[in-house]
């Protein structure tokens, strides 16, 4: 690991770029130019801010006094706030027994039940448009991906329209079919319908997901499946020991995104319901929270605070993610120590 | 790689230096603020051509809606071509963004110049940025004789004169003469002191106990059958009684309960919430006019389907009675549309037994950060006076000076033909019953305080089954937290 860092240093070290071909500089260039407007764009809108936010998070700043304001330094006086803050849910303490759960809590809460959603869901999608008896699949396809390219807050004010409790036609459709009034459910206004709200709303948009499924799954050679047809396996065995590894870099890929996507999960709520934490408490997501504390209640340092808090733990989770990625993620012609 | 590191660290500060030199200057003391800004002023070249640009924010109150929008771009270009000093350049953000935009902007320096037309509400959320207009008062020579004295005095805060009066905004009753026909039920009086007449001719005071037997007749299901009676669906509703249209969760306890101070104190760690039992039990009706057994409000979710106008109900077409101030009459398009008709009556007589009236205030403002104090005070002086005679009517407000108010339901009975001479009136009658602390009066750590109010009737709005008590409580409770923090 070491020696391909120190390779990779090389690589781009400035003696490097002196010792290269008139034909290599131009390339780099050229490069580097196509690359730039990108480069730029990372510079001013996520290294500068994040460098910026680490420094406020350091010091008492409320968004009204102004970022070229003189700073007044408080040491870890906020991250000791983070610490003793309920809401937020930093501090073990807060995790149980508490009437209103924390947001952070609420956050891994909703991911654990959204989470297998969003992996096997276009997983079992794909699996199918892939198989080889479904008629039309193109067809299947282009209408399984369509929502994906409608803007996701367009779909959110849909599917609360659609699930309105009083005029949605869901509710209508349930009552149609005889469910008693009492026991339609409330959706996004109950405590105990509102995740499984946001998982139905999530679904909709997994048509990239299962597309990325779908290619990996048409990249496992054919000859595998012969082999394993002649050796007499059967569709679970052919699906677990070749086609899942074979797409496990995939699955793995697409395991990362949703957990840093979870993590960061903000809109629904924010739209559904008008971001108040309703009902009660259980929808002030963490990333939520974050907002709320920086824009709405003006405090920036503390925002920052929350909001390198949160980096750090998907940093974590992420290493630890990829920790675990020798044990089940397979690369073809990847050769292990 | 130590020198790549030293290249990218270089590469760093220099866009933090260009980023410092680009902002402007935070805001200082007010005394100093003057003199920089002052000088500012004088050093700087023109920003656009030889003109000073002047940047108006809308947003936080009223003026947002397309109608309004294109008025206003009128009055910009009016203003624009009135003079060779000075450019004004509109910006519109919508309602719900308003907030956190200006936030935003004031905290990267680049905040605007003039903001409104603004509330007490929007003024107080960010309290201790506005700049104390007196010295541009008095070296421009305005006349602030045009207005009541007492209402200059009005916008005289520990911040200084942060303002002065423009637009003022009594409350009435909305209500559609065609629903009450139907129902059989006679329209709400219109005159304040005068008796609402039931249709066996019994006589009831006009309070809140008779405006909910009247909503509750008012309130239809898909069958035609009306709240109070055997078989009323409440899942298909197609008309509620009575909205409270687009009022936050203080006025709806204003209008119960009557004016009140929400809070005591003097300084942090001595503040307390006092909001009066009164409103508690406004907020209990409220609840059970949504979720009691016969219903005749919308409840979060009806509020909020298309067919009830997302929010919009009266202007949907779908409430009998809205109670709101004089600037709704900018948003009912729609409504004028549809070939739909409305009326004005008084608002209810409040628990105290007075009638608990509401007068919203809006007028603009200037910040504390601007470059070109005096250009604002132009803009403005030139907004509220003649740029006034636009914008008024197209805010639906009443004019803070006397003299232009014949002017202003001119306008207005041309907008709607069908309102009479006695609706009309029913807002010059309001102005009596201003809510005196305002609705909107400032609290301490008042964005966080407001949110926590907004979470309490976003809860009420849309939970069935909620103790109310239980959750007043709670607000109070989290009140007295954020008043300290």
């Amino acid at each position: 690991m070491l020696e391909e860092l120190n390779k990779t240093r090389e690589k781009f070290s400035f003696a490097a770029f002196r010792n290269m071909k008139s034909i290599a500089k131009r390339e780099m260039r050229s490069g580097l130019g196509f690359t730039s407007l990108w480069i730029i764009g990372f510079l001013a809108f996520t290294l500068i801010p994040m460098i910026a936010t680490l420094f406020f998070s350091f010091i008492d700043l409320s968004i009204t006094d102004g970022i070229f304001s003189t700073p007044k330094f408080v040491g870890f006086d906020n991250y000791a706030q983070l610490w003793k803050d309920p809401q937020a849910g930093v501090n073990p303490q807060f995790w149980f027994g508490s009437e209103t759960p924390s947001s952070l809590i609420i956050t891994i809460r909703f991911a654990l039940i959204a989470l297998p959603v969003g992996i096997f869901a276009p997983l079992l999608l794909a699996l199918l448009m892939n198989n080889k008896h479904l008629k039309g699949q193109f067809i299947f396809r282009t209408l399984f991906y369509l929502p994906f390219i409608v803007p996701f807050i367009a779909s959110v004010f849909l599917w609360g329209g659609m699930l309105n409790t009083e005029t949605g036609w869901i509710n209508r459709f349930l009552e149609f079919a005889g469910v008693p009034n009492e026991n339609l459910p409330g959706w996004a206004n109950d405590v105990n319908w509102v995740y499984p709200t946001y998982v139905i709303m999530g679904i909709w948009g997994i048509g990239n997901a299962m597309l990325i499924m779908l290619a990996g799954l048409q990249g496992v050679p054919t000859e595998l499946y012969d082999a394993a047809k002649v050796d007499g396996a059967n569709t679970w065995s052919t699906f677990w020991n070749i086609t899942f590894p074979m797409i496990s870099p995939v699955i793995f890929y697409n395991l990362v995104l949703n957990i840093v996507g979870l993590f960061q999960y903000f809109l629904v709520p924010l739209v559904v319901n008008n971001g108040t934490g309703r009902p009660g408490g259980a929808t002030l997501f963490y990333n939520l929270y974050l907002y709320k504390t920086f824009f709405t209640f003006q405090n920036m340092s503390y925002g920052s605070t929350l909001a390198w808090f949160l980096f750090i733990v998907i940093l974590i989770v992420t290493i630890a993610l990829f920790g675990t990625a020798k044990y089940w993620v397979y690369y073809a012609g990847e050769v292990r120590s | 790689m130590k020198k790549y590191l030293l290249v990218l660290a270089s590469l760093l500060v220099i866009a933090s230096m260009m980023l410092v030199a680009c902002g402007a200057p935070a805001a200082e003391e007010p005394a100093a603020e003057e003199a920089a800004t002052e000088e500012a002023a004088a050093e700087e070249p023109a920003a656009s051509g030889d003109k000073v640009q002047v940047r108006w924010f809308v947003g936080l109150g009223t003026g947002t809606n397309p109608e309004q929008v294109a008025i206003q771009e009128e009055v910009v270009a009016d203003f624009n071509a009135s003079q060779d000093e000075i450019e004004l350049v509109l910006e519109i953000v919508p309602y719900d963004a308003a907030r956190d935009t200006l936030s935003t902007q004031i905290a990267s320096g680049a905040g605007p110049d003039i903001v409104g037309p603004v509330g007490w509400g929007g003024s107080n959320d960010f309290y201790g940025q506005w700049l104390d207009i007196a010295p541009y008062i008095e070296s421009s020579g305005f006349d602030t004789s045009v207005f009541d004295p007492a209402l200059v005095k009005f916008y005289q805060t520990e911040e200084g004169q942060v303002g002065l009066p423009f637009a003022v905004f009594p409350g009435a009753i909305y209500f559609q003469p065609a629903m009450f026909d139907e129902s059989g039920l006679n329209y709400p009086p219109q005159v304040y002191g005068e008796k609402y007449v039931f249709p066996d001719g019994t006589e009831a005071d006009w309070n809140w106990e008779t405006v909910t037997q009247v909503a509750k007749l008012l309130t239809v299901d898909v069958n035609g059958l009306n709240s109070t009676e055997e078989g009323f669906d409440r899942t298909q509703m197609v008309q509620v009684g009575y909205a409270p249209q687009w009022q936050s969760v203080q006025s709806v306890g204003t209008f119960y309960g009557g004016a009140a101070n929400i809070f005591s104190g003097t300084e942090k760690g001595s503040y307390e919430s006092t909001i009066p039992d009164s409103w508690k039990e406004g907020y209990k009706w409220y609840y059970d006019g949504m979720y009691g057994e016969q219903p005749f409000i919308a409840t979060g979710p009806l509020a909020g389907a298309p067919e009830f106008g997302n929010g919009n109900i009266f202007n949907a077409g779908k409430a009998a009675m809205g109670l709101t101030q004089t600037w709704y009459t900018c948003c009912l398009g729609d409504f004028k549309n549809a070939g739909l008709e409305f009326q004005l009556g008084i608002q209810p007589i409040g628990a105290n037994g007075e009638v608990a009236g509401r007068v919203d205030a809006d007028t603009f403002r200037i910040l504390k950060g601007t470059q070109h104090p005096e250009e604002a005070f132009a803009v403005l002086a030139y907004l509220i006076t003649t740029g006034g005679d636009k914008l008024l009517p197209a805010y639906g407000a009443m004019p803070a000076i006397a003299d232009k108010t014949e002017a202003f339901f001119a306008v207005k009975s041309a907008d709607y033909p069908f309102v009479t001479e006695e609706s009309w009136n029913v807002f010059v009658q309001g102005l009596a019953y201003p809510d005196t602390p305002s609705s909107e009066q400032y609290q301490p750590n008042s964005i966080k305080a407001n949110a926590r109010f907004a979470t309490f009737f976003d809860l009420m709005n849309n939970t069935e089954g909620l103790d109310v008590d239980a959750e007043f409580a709670k607000l109070v409770e989290d009140l007295n937290v954020i008043y300290n923090e």
